[in-house]
């Protein structure tokens, strides 16, 4: 799965745009996880994550916190966002600190994460380098909407909803953070960062048609 | 598949926005998904678009359907690997698992994505290309898409699999990897490729990098015409036990 490594946009906007994943390996760490992974939740609140979830509950922009955690199993699959380098080095820091055994993954611009690993004292054990998109790239969609729904690896986010409420921004009958929360709870995983989505919905809506 | 229950179906067109591959619009006053675009992801059912109800799952009764849904469905666990989403760990638990190693290069071939979708015929040009191009194809221990291969020495698919007609995935994975030596062969056998095939995909490379996360390895990439990747996802070395190098 690789559903958070491509995600598009101009560098400035994806500055603002971090993805965070907890891991247990099948066969290595994955069983009885609960208490752990409630610990490495609590970092990650403690560090400011904005959006987070269990793909076998759903995000925190539709339910509470304490719903995700309760649902909690070996079988859960524990990710968010951040919206700042800083967010990053405290995370990585209180992880190091905690030292849960599960494998910790950021995705994000490399000149942003690497800096973050170095002042947070951990060291790169593998990476996976996107090299973009290949192929038929004429038809997809434009690389404004792209930017929005690539926020969703799992493309759950369809081009033709972000057109839609770009337009009903535009029109004043939801915010830019309303449409984003509508689409953040699409993204089942917890990895849409409503954040980013919310100023570019707002200046998307700001342009011309 | 998910279909339309025209009784309950008031043609209202509420669902048509919702559906990441476009499958759903208006014929005769109601609404009608098309076999040929649905994945079968179901986000139109969880996230009930439908006011009505209309929209409802056909029971999935083989098992080329259930295999679709469960990788495009992210919410589903494959059995065989243990992992939601497409069914794969790649490079994410790497720290503790070891599969893969100095020297090696580790590609990640999304298929489909972003939105466009793919079908199995375009998934066995690509697996060939990297299998024929000296890539190791991983086996069905690691990745769903094994499942699917005759020989993964080839990446030829079962031909019975080639002639299902409705088979649309919303992405599917190719994983290989291959020495970093051959990095330059398989390469330039994807950007053959890619212009023989009617979708996207988008390329991940995963490399044990140096301590400051660079990769001398990507060097090739200059020579060939390829931009330096500017995002990555990094594992950063806090799993227990930790593999060996």
């Amino acid at each position: 799965m690789t559903h958070s490594l491509h995600r598009s946009g101009d560098k400035e906007s994806l500055r603002g745009d971090y993805v965070w994943f907890m891991y247990q390996a099948k066969g290595v760490n994955d069983k009885n996880i609960k208490d752990k992974a409630l610990e490495f939740i609590a970092v990650a609140e403690a560090a400011g994550s904005e959006n987070w979830g269990d793909v076998k509950t759903g995000p925190t922009t539709e339910y509470t916190p304490d719903e995700i955690k309760k649902n909690i199993t070996d079988k859960s699959r524990i990710r968010g966002i951040f919206t700042s380098r800083e967010q990053v080095v405290a995370f990585l820091q209180g992880l190091k600190k905690k030292d849960l055994g599960f494998s910790v993954v950021i995705s994000g611009l490399l000149e942003e994460v690497l800096p973050a690993c170095q002042d947070a004292g951990v060291t790169p054990h593998t990476i996976n380098y996107s090299l973009g998109v290949w192929g038929r790239k004429d038809r997809l969609p434009n690389d404004d909407i792209l930017a929005v729904t690539t926020m969703c690896g799992h493309h759950m986010i369809s081009p033709r909803l972000v057109e839609k409420l770009i337009g009903e921004v535009r029109r004043g009958r939801y915010t830019p953070e309303q449409a984003a929360l509508k689409l953040a709870n699409f993204c089942h995983c917890g990895i849409f960062n409503h954040v980013r989505a919310a100023k570019l919905l707002q200046h998307y809506a700001a342009s011309e048609d | 598949m998910t279909y339309v229950d025209n009784k309950k179906c008031i043609g209202c067109g509420i669902c048509l926005p919702y559906c990441p591959l476009e499958a759903i619009s208006l014929r005769d006053g109601k609404a009608w998904v098309d076999p040929d675009l649905c994945a079968d992801c179901w986000v139109c059912l969880r996230k009930k678009v439908c006011p009505k109800e209309a929209l409802q799952a056909k029971e999935l009764t083989d098992f080329y359907q259930v295999f679709r849904h469960v990788l495009c469905d992210p919410v589903e666990t494959f059995a065989d690997t243990g992992v939601t989403g497409r069914g794969t760990e790649e490079c994410k638990t790497n720290d503790v698992t070891g599969r893969y190693r100095r020297g090696e290069v580790g590609l990640a071939v999304d298929m489909g994505r972003p939105g466009l979708g793919c079908t199995l015929r375009d998934v066995e040009k690509v697996a060939m290309a990297l299998a024929a191009a000296g890539a190791e194809l991983a086996g069905p221990e690691e990745t769903p898409l094994a499942q699917l291969m005759t020989d993964l020495t080839t990446g030829k698919l079962m031909e019975e699999v080639l002639q299902e007609p409705n088979l649309t995935f919303l992405s599917i994975i190719i994983e290989a990897k291959c020495r970093e030596e051959r990095l330059r062969d398989v390469l330039k056998a994807l950007q053959k490729v890619e212009q023989e095939v009617d979708t996207v995909f988008s390329l991940g490379l995963i490399i044990r990098p140096l301590p400051d996360g660079t990769a001398p390895v990507l060097k090739v990439l200059d020579e060939l015409g390829i931009a330096q990747p500017v995002r990555g996802k990094v594992n950063v070395g806090l799993g227990r036990p930790i593999a060996e190098a």
